[in-house]
């Protein structure tokens, strides 16, 4: 979009290719104060991808989901889920946050945790019964976590906790899933269960769109990439908008040569 | 004579006051228990300080206007009004401003307590109005509790209990996780402002009673205690609205029975003496438990580190290591294994081995998480892979499987 | 204008000396904390004085702190009288301290020991409710009129002369007092108030004091005490509990319920001005007329006879 095109649009009227898409951000503008953390950041995801946002730290990429989800408030812009605004969308949304923004001493258990992605199924006051129980166990049986489900969340290591969070995010039986750095800090184990039901889940038809801090590992788990540093640098299928010259604008200075050239040949 | 207190035999007034303070204790614990998850139980001190100024204008606009100054439903309407004005300058300030959000409390909490101070030394001089009492206010006058005040505090607390019961589900999502409870389509700055006004709900019906400084502990002590006995929202819940309960009708009993013990304290003290216990006792959290565990865990490593040496011939230095392993019979004092020992070491042996092996090996990569130095290998996999890593050990080094 | 050099110096020394005549000859500047204390001073003290009070109507002065407006006009004013024996019990390191710059007099410490009442737990702290019996308010009357004529020595005769005349009046009450209360049944005479306020009443006047609240206003009734309390008045079968202006009725009322619960019916007898005096312009708010509300109407809740408008048939109608 040009800068006319910015000013005018709210992104009230969603063009051709939003209304198609899984996720489609029009003129994104996030701040913290007087400092833009996301300017005016456009995103289209196609349906049936698995797209990773990269960008250096302090670039926005948490931000962005954050914002396009309505958790915290843009300060223009907006986004659309399957063509629907996102406040009517919720059902075909699961969300899964960064381990760091909860805290682990909470009172209560795995499976209490994963039947949280229930609750908005339930309602109020909606009785909870076995039928719901075995879909929660269920997705804990996805992600190798269903020995676990009376542990406290607290007794869990990182990986551990993070599974939990992945099986929270498929018992909302969404369309697309959002993620937000799913394999920081985690073990080889837990990374590969992760990218495991991920993929199954793009087998099924679902959408995967996730904050990724590895950029090694990029080609291999993902077929599309965002980059993002405040504003979109590059988007599309990992050969277009993966490459030396992509990142460089990313990340400025901040890659190793030997980076740059390994991560674009593929190796 | 503490049984008669214990069992209502003491007389129309003992009998009005411990149910009125159970009732209280029940409702105040449970709706102070989300408070406590959502980790905002400071703002509790803030409403009921906001409320003074409340109370002070309501009496002096009652007074102005010809009415009767001490009536209990105008000072309650005008608690309420000055507490709710508080919890929005509390939101106002921390969402508008920089200041973070315990120092917004703390601001909202003295300045509105100072104002209220000002109106009551106003009043204090007013000369129509009968102003007497209204002090009671600050520390409650629970042994004079009239039917009236029972009934406010069982339909005000009955009707905040069913409503704390309604929302407990997304009051526990957005306590847990408040991200998540957003994205999920949870209106979290609304459902705060419903639990903040449940809480004031509380303090306002409770002021009358035990006053704004005490009611403060009804709200945060039983959620705290339950902390140590369950992990479980639910469970903390229901042990909050116990603890609370048990703390109005025992601390009511006892100072129905001791002359000149005021009632409102008594009752703070119970429930923190039920929290002290709390602390010390409870069986998983407790700080008993936790020295318990602590040892139990020391020696159970140093038997084992024991028996690793003595399966590989090392000698034990440790005197911990050496006593623990003579009182279980499994070797002499000068460190050599007796027969029980020896069967024991090597049985530690190989399941270390097994172990290492395990934590070798990508097949076994789940299992390996449950590696912690104790325990044996035989809780976690079963015959047949245990016959796998033993195939493995014992395939000679260098050949690959 | 000035005419020449001689004029000019006694116009100048005029305007000094000139006020210093008026402060020897102008009213007294005073202020009295409780409301008994300013109406006697008043009346001693005549066209002599300025008398404020600062604890008007329904003020508590076991629990009264005094404001900055009252800290201003204390420490301008030329003679402050306050009560003492602890009466004001949160202004009382104020007051003393005010003593080391200016006239600061607790009138009430004057008494004589063996005339007060001391506390159950403390030996040195005594019952500051001397108020209440004007036999022993006349012991301070008479101590305040001796202040006065300390302050204004000039003026000593009329103050002597009013304080006779103000003690003609106590004695009258005094009689009033104990003529009436004699005719309530012995069996009823029985004083059942919010605090422990009318000891010396009771003593002087023959009748059975019972507070709920202790001396002072500031200590909280227990469950235990109100629980005692109830059990008490349904088995001596006690008809009238009396409410105070300064204190609140709230546990009275949680009496009268206890007891109702047992089918004992206890009666509010009227209430009384215990700690301070009748609303402000009216003939209770003098101390004559707070003493006469006090006895009148005891006596009329008790069942004994007395004219229904007072001593001096000035109270107010229905009271």
């Amino acid at each position: 979009m040009t800068a006319i095109e910015l000013a005018t649009s709210n992104g009230t009227r969603m063009d051709d290719l939003g209304a198609d898409a899984a996720l489609a951000i029009r003129a994104m503008t996030v701040s913290y104060g007087q400092k833009p953390a996301v300017f005016s950041v456009d995103m289209t995801v196609p349906i049936g991808s698995m797209t990773a946002i990269i960008g250096p730290n302090g670039a926005g990429k948490s931000t962005l989901l954050k914002a396009a989800l309505g958790v915290i408030k843009p300060l223009a812009g907006s986004a659309t889920v399957l063509g629907q605004p996102v406040e009517n969308a919720r059902a075909r949304i699961a969300y899964v946050p960064q381990r760091a923004s909860v805290d682990w001493d909470f009172p209560t258990r795995v499976l209490d945790v994963v039947l949280m992605g229930l609750y908005r199924e339930l309602g109020l006051l909606g009785r909870l019964r076995g039928t719901h129980k075995a879909r929660a166990m269920g997705c804990l049986e996805r992600v190798g976590m269903q020995d676990f489900a009376k542990r406290q969340i607290g007794q869990l290591s990182g990986g551990q906790q993070q599974r939990v969070f992945l099986a929270r995010a498929l018992a909302q039986n969404a369309d697309l899933y959002l993620l937000d750095e799913p394999f920081a800090g985690v073990d080889a184990a837990t990374e590969k269960a992760i990218i495991d039901v991920l993929q199954g889940l793009r087998a099924d038809g679902k959408t995967v769109v996730a904050v990724h801090h590895d950029l090694s590992t990029v080609p291999d788990y993902f077929d599309r990439v965002f980059l993002i540093n405040t504003t979109r640098v590059a988007e599309g299928t990992v050969e277009e908008a993966f490459t030396p010259q992509t990142l460089q604008e990313a990340y400025g200075g901040r890659l190793a040569m030997g980076q740059l050239g390994q991560t674009a040949l593929g190796a | 004579m503490l049984w008669q207190a214990l069992t209502l035999q003491l007389g129309y007034n003992a009998t009005l006051v411990t149910l009125g303070a159970t009732l209280l204790g029940v409702a105040a614990g449970v709706t102070g228990t989300f408070l406590f998850l959502r980790k905002r139980a400071l703002v509790s001190d803030a409403i009921s300080h906001a409320t003074l100024p409340g109370v002070g204008l309501a009496f002096i606009l009652m007074v102005a206007m010809g009415g009767d100054g001490r009536s209990l439903l105008g000072l309650m309407l005008g608690s309420a009004a000055s507490a709710w004005i508080g919890l929005l300058c509390i939101s106002a300030l921390t969402r508008r401003t920089r200041l973070a959000e315990d120092a917004a409390i703390g601001a909202v909490l003295s300045v509105f307590f100072g104002i209220g101070i000002v109106f009551l030394t106003f009043i204090q001089t007013m000369s129509e109005g009968r102003q007497a009492g209204l002090e009671g206010f600050l520390l409650g006058s629970t042994a004079g509790m009239l039917y009236s005040d029972a009934v406010i505090i069982a339909v005000g607390g009955a009707a905040v209990l069913l409503a704390v019961i309604a929302f407990r589900r997304p009051l526990s999502a957005v306590a847990f996780d408040p991200e998540f409870a957003a994205s999920s389509g949870l209106n979290v700055p609304r459902l705060d402002l419903i639990m903040m006004g449940l809480v004031m709900a509380i303090t306002v019906v409770g002021l009358k009673i035990v006053g704004l400084i005490l009611i403060v502990a009804l709200l945060i002590i039983p959620p705290v205690t339950a902390r140590f006995w369950s992990e479980r929202v639910t469970g903390v819940l229901w042990v909050a609205g116990i603890v609370g309960g048990v703390s109005g009708y025992v601390g009511a009993a006892l100072s129905a029975i001791a002359p000149a013990l005021p009632t409102g304290p008594v009752i703070v003290l119970v429930s923190f003496s039920m929290f002290a216990l709390s602390l010390l006792f409870a069986p998983a959290r407790g700080v008993l438990a936790a020295v318990l565990k602590h040892l139990s865990f020391q020696r159970r490593v140093h038997v084992r580190q024991g028996l690793l040496a003595l399966a590989q011939g090392q000698p034990i230095y440790e005197k911990l290591t050496l006593r623990l392993l003579r009182r279980a019979g499994l070797a002499r004092a000068d460190g050599v294994a007796t027969s029980d020992g020896k069967a024991r070491a090597a049985k530690a042996l190989r399941d270390e081995t097994r172990w290492q092996m395990a934590r070798s090996r990508e097949e076994f990569a789940l299992a390996a998480t449950f590696y912690d130095g104790l325990t044996e290998i035989e809780t976690v996999l079963t015959g047949d892979q245990i016959t796998e890593l033993d195939r493995l050990i014992g395939a000679p080094k260098g050949v690959r499987p | 204008m000035i005419y020449n050099r001689r004029h000019f110096l006694t116009i100048l020394a005029s305007t000094i000396v000139v006020p210093q005549f008026a402060l020897a000859f102008g009213a007294l500047d005073i202020v009295a904390t409780t409301g008994m204390i300013a109406d006697t001073t008043r009346r001693i003290g005549g066209s002599h004085v300025n008398v404020r009070a600062l604890m008007g109507p329904g003020v508590d002065p076991h629990a009264y702190r005094q404001t900055r407006t009252d800290i201003t006009s204390m420490t301008r004013a030329d003679l402050v009288l306050w009560h003492g024996l602890y009466l004001e019990a949160q202004m009382e390191d104020f007051l003393e301290k005010l003593a080391r710059r200016q006239p600061s007099i607790p009138v009430a410490d004057a008494m004589p020991r063996e005339l007060l009442i001391s506390h159950a737990d403390y030996e040195s702290r005594f019952d500051p409710h001397v108020w209440m019996v004007p036999k022993l308010w006349s012991s301070v009357a008479q101590e305040i009129a001796r202040v006065l004529s300390d302050a204004r020595p000039d003026a000593a005769e009329d103050f002597a002369a009013n304080l006779a005349e103000f003690e003609g009046e106590l004695d009258t009450l005094q009689t009033y007092g104990e003529t009436a209360l004699a005719t309530v049944p012995e069996s009823a005479r029985v004083l059942l108030t919010a605090h422990d306020a009318f000891s010396y009443f009771g003593n002087a006047f023959g009748y059975e004091v019972i507070g709920i609240q202790g001396i002072s206003t500031e200590s909280e009734a227990g469950l235990n005490r109100i629980s005692t309390l109830v059990d008490m008045l349904v088995e001596r079968k006690i008809g009238a509990a009396f409410v105070e202006s300064s204190v609140s009725d709230r546990n009275i009322r949680a009496l009268i319920e206890g007891a109702a619960a047992q089918d004992h019916t206890v009666a509010i007898g009227g209430e009384l001005f215990s700690d301070a005096m009748g609303a402000d312009g009216t003939y209770e708010a003098t101390y004559i007329g707070m003493i006469d509300h006090n006895i009148t109407t005891i006596v009329q809740a008790l069942g004994g006879t007395v004219p229904e408008r007072g001593m001096n048939g000035k109270l107010a109608a229905g009271s």
